[in-house]
């Protein structure tokens, strides 16, 4: 035990032989330190930033202030760059990390992996993402990057897929814009507007810092008091637009150059609670739900692939945060059309049933399974507990929580939601023939 | 960690990677036979029917089901090249038992499972099922044309098919569309009964688990084949250089994005000692995101989003790749040569040295946290036919010269550009974009 005093909160749990510490830090940041013996050490340093508050003001402001779709992103590829001229890249590679940024709908990570040095690349990282540069060359110049970032999603059927997706089932959300903006909307970015959502957004009240490895937290901790300054407290308002429970328009298509039709269908949940621990509950029946709906053990599944209209398994995505909710499925099809109307009748079906209680612990005991090999490596431990934090939730939970849902659980959401009204298509079709 | 290699028969090898970090134990069955344009096709299909069930489990349901019984065990098939040896199998990933709930036997169960997927599939008559085999092939060919749907992958494999064009590397691992359609579900049975006996078979283990009881589990699966198999000899033709004018080759293809690639012969394969030399040079020339290419091409004249340098150990082929604007092919094809050559002439700094090495060493010993990479560099290694670890590598790139890197850089040559031309508009898609949704 290398724990020397109580400044650090312990949390601990005997079934994943996992623990992890706990400290909020007087500049404002949670920080969050998982020990574990492994090659690879991993931080990420994120904040409550996303593609979709493209709309916000501090509590006080009178009004709303609207910023281009894609700026949290731009401002993720423009945090690399140092007012020394020195790219955050070339700092790290002097001790060896490899380093990267993801923008998502909800969140801005700035993160590195590393087998030594852990805390003087710590330092780093959270010098950097605590000093923004901006000037109008240097935006300039990402615009010529982030076009062709934008132009090379765009050739990708399955992310058109997605959006065009996301577009069908939701009428005003934000979720519906694409996390990178487009090349039109990239192009009203300046320096300015970069440093007005940077000093909103960059609040260390907003962020979080996980750090996963063979890791002292007495160090993290001298590091956060050597690099980070009190953040002034401060209270975001982010605007999110009513939205119906229904979906905005059940169809979109469009041509590609692909080998035959894809499709991704959605079925949209507009009740979300209010609660962290609950919506991490709707989470764990939302995957149990789709694994044992639409996975490769699933009659459904099983059912189209001997019939010769699936060739590969299911892409599964559910998702329950306090923004957005839903369930998609998507593969390749000659007829897409026919699946979707398989999926109706077999949701009636299973609706009018109810789910097998012995398969759902079947299924429920997988899915414990699943989350056991999550916490195998030091990244995936510390991203899923970034997103999971940010969501009221915690990672460390999510395996108990698990495994006290039940078949009503699942019953009482199918029925809920699985109604026409709530399904979408989005299908994208080969251009020739 | 010291890889253990134990005999199982003639021709079959264990290879245990000890490892007691993780919460799932990985074992692998590899086949290795010559990547051959008349069986390319049939091990490809092999695969996939054994996966759709087995003589208890006659259907992929039920095998699905089995293995969630098993809390989730994955068993995956694949099928891959490296340099010219075809290289297919299965593999199981399993939650170790201290996790489980019960007192199930995972291994032993999931190893059950495995053995009828090898050994007993579903049959009708003595031979695979018609119903399988046809419905498997509709889905390979399906498979192979689904290609085109990823574009950078596609642009990287038509650059190494014209640029090997006559060589058995450019062999597709899948075989081509009309070989998989000209297949019998009878030809398929024949060679389901020769295969195996006729593959190098390397078995893999990473986990904790007592060295001799696996040892004891793999012979107990290859009981079938328990008088051994007869290793075919594993080679690959190397073309150290490129031997005429580069080949130009460029396709349209609706897109928004063109696609560069630039196919050089590396000069440097696995088995040579100092391949650890090339691999520095790949790093600091198109590794890392301090890399020439990344520093020049992307970050110095904005001409993309990711240009990188892959290189293909076995067959000796590096690959340059970016997605530009169509009408910066020239500027961006004269940019990455240019950068070659500044490197072999050795204008790059210490600091840049110090930073590749220190980049390829941290890659190295991140490979020790993820079963699936530990296996790769193995199974890898024995094919180059050399043992040594991760970490024995990281010794030896600490002390390579700028000179050893700059001669590696003088023995790439360029062999074929392939570029796909973009031919959709690039605005095509924002017409109409915002539709109005205010209600």
């Amino acid at each position: 035990m290398f724990l020397t005093n109580t400044v650090f909160k312990v949390k601990e749990n005997p079934y994943l032989k996992e623990k992890y510490y706990y400290i909020h830090h007087k500049s404002g940041l949670d920080v969050y330190v998982f020990p574990k013996k492994m090659s690879v050490s991993y931080a990420i340093f994120g904040t409550r930033y996303g593609s979709i508050d493209n709309k916000f003001r501090l509590k006080g402001d009178a009004e709303y202030t609207e910023v281009p779709d894609g700026i949290a992103h731009f401002l993720e590829h423009k945090m690399f760059e140092n007012e020394d001229g020195v790219d955050t890249f070339k700092r790290y590679a002097k001790y060896g990390a490899s380093a990267n940024a993801y923008t998502s709908f909800q969140l801005t990570a700035y993160l590195f992996s590393c087998t030594s040095n852990f805390y003087e690349n710590l330092d780093i990282l959270l010098d950097f993402v605590t000093h923004p540069y901006f000037t109008p060359e240097t935006v300039a110049k990402e615009q010529g990057i982030i076009a062709q970032e934008i132009r090379m999603r765009e050739d990708r059927p399955g992310n058109v897929l997605i959006f065009d997706l996301l577009k069908n089932m939701y009428a005003r959300n934000s979720v519906r814009k694409e996390i990178a903006g487009t090349v039109e909307s990239i192009s009203k970015i300046t320096a300015d507007i970069l440093y007005r959502c940077y000093n909103v957004f960059y609040n260390l009240n907003n962020m979080s810092l996980c750090v996963c490895g063979d890791i002292d937290p007495e160090k993290v901790l001298a590091v956060c008091d050597s690099v980070l300054l009190a953040s002034p407290d401060i209270e975001i308002e982010r605007c999110r637009e009513p939205e119906k429970p229904e979906v905005y328009r059940s169809r979109s298509e469009r041509k590609m150059k692909v080998a035959r039709p894809m499709f991704d269908i959605g079925i949209k949940n507009t009740d979300i609670p209010e609660d962290g621990t609950e919506r991490m509950k709707g989470s764990a029946v939302m995957s149990i739900v789709s694994d044992m709906l639409f996975g490769s053990s699933s009659d459904f599944f099983n059912e189209l692939y001997e019939e010769g209209l699936l060739s590969n398994n299911l892409s599964l995505w559910s998702e329950n945060n306090r923004d957005f909710s839903f369930f998609t499925l998507g593969g390749e099809a000659d007829e897409p059309e026919k699946i979707f109307e398989r999926f109706t009748s077999h949701m009636e079906k299973i609706k009018s049933e109810g789910l097998d209680e012995k398969q759902f612990a079947s299924f429920k005991r997988v899915q414990v399974a699943n989350t056991v090999r999550g916490f195998e490596s030091t990244s995936s431990i510390a991203n899923g507990f970034l997103n999971s934090v940010f969501d009221g939730g915690d990672i460390l939970d999510y395996a108990d929580i698990l495994g006290k849902v039940t078949v009503e659980d699942a019953n009482s959401l199918i029925r809920r939601i699985f109604a026409e009204r709530n399904y979408a298509m989005s299908v994208v079709r080969p251009v020739d023939n | 960690m010291q890889l253990l290699k134990k005999t199982i028969a003639e021709g079959i090898t264990l290879n245990v990677i000890p490892a007691d970090k993780f919460k799932t134990d990985r074992i692998s069955v590899n086949f290795l036979t010559p990547l051959d344009p008349e069986k390319a096709a049939l091990n490809a299909l092999l695969v996939k029917v054994l996966s759709r069930g087995t003589k208890s489990w006659p259907d992929m349901k039920s095998l699905s089901r089995a293995l969630d019984d098993i809390y989730g065990t994955n068993l995956s098939d694949y099928n891959y090249k490296r340099g010219e040896t075809q290289i297919f199998g299965f593999s199981l990933g399993m939650l170790k038992s201290e996790y489980a709930v019960d007192d199930t036997d995972i291994i032993s169960e999931a190893l059950r499972i495995l053995s009828e997927v090898l050994f007993s599939p579903a049959l009708e008559n003595g031979g695979l099922r018609t119903d399988y085999v046809e419905a498997e092939k509709k889905n390979l060919i399906d498979d192979i044309k689904a290609r085109i749907n990823n574009k950078s992958g596609w642009a990287l494999e038509r650059c190494v098919e014209e640029m090997c064009a006559g060589e058995r590397h450019s062999v597709s691992v899948t075989g081509t569309i009309e070989q998989v359609e000209k297949i019998k579900p009878e030809d398929l049975t024949k060679h389901y009964k020769n295969i195996f006996r006729n593959c190098r078979i390397e078995i893999f283990y990473v986990g904790d688990a007592d060295i001799d009881r696996i040892y004891g589990l793999m012979k107990n699966l290859m009981t079938p084949l328990s008088d051994g198999v007869k290793a075919p000899a594993l080679s690959v033709d190397v073309k150290r250089k490129a031997e005429n004018e580069p080949k130009e080759i460029t396709e349209d293809i609706l897109a928004k994005q063109g696609k560069l690639v630039l196919g050089f012969r590396s000069g440097s394969v696995l088995e040579d000692p100092d391949y650890h030399m090339f691999k520095i040079f790949c790093e600091l020339y198109g590794g890392s995101p301090t890399c020439k290419l990344f520093e020049n091409v992307r970050e110095r004249l904005s001409l993309c989003y990711y240009c990188w340098a892959s290189n293909e150990a076995f067959k000796g082929i590096m690959l340059v790749s970016s997605g530009i604007e169509n009408t910066d092919k020239d500027k961006a094809q004269d940019e990455i040569l240019r950068q070659l050559k500044l490197v072999a002439e050795g204008d790059f700094s210490e600091e840049e040295l110090e930073n590749a090495k220190l980049s390829l060493c941290n890659g190295y010993k991140e490979i020790y946290d993820q079963k699936g990479s530990l296996e790769a560099w193995y199974l890898g290694r024995l094919l180059a036919g050399r043992e040594d670890s991760p970490l024995e590598n990281v010794d030896k790139i600490m002390k390579v010269t700028r000179e050893e890197v700059m001669q590696k850089a003088a023995g790439v040559s360029l062999d074929t550009v392939y570029f796909m031309h973009g031919t959709e508009k690039a605005d095509a898609a924002e017409e109409g974009e915002e539709e109005d949704v205010s209600d």
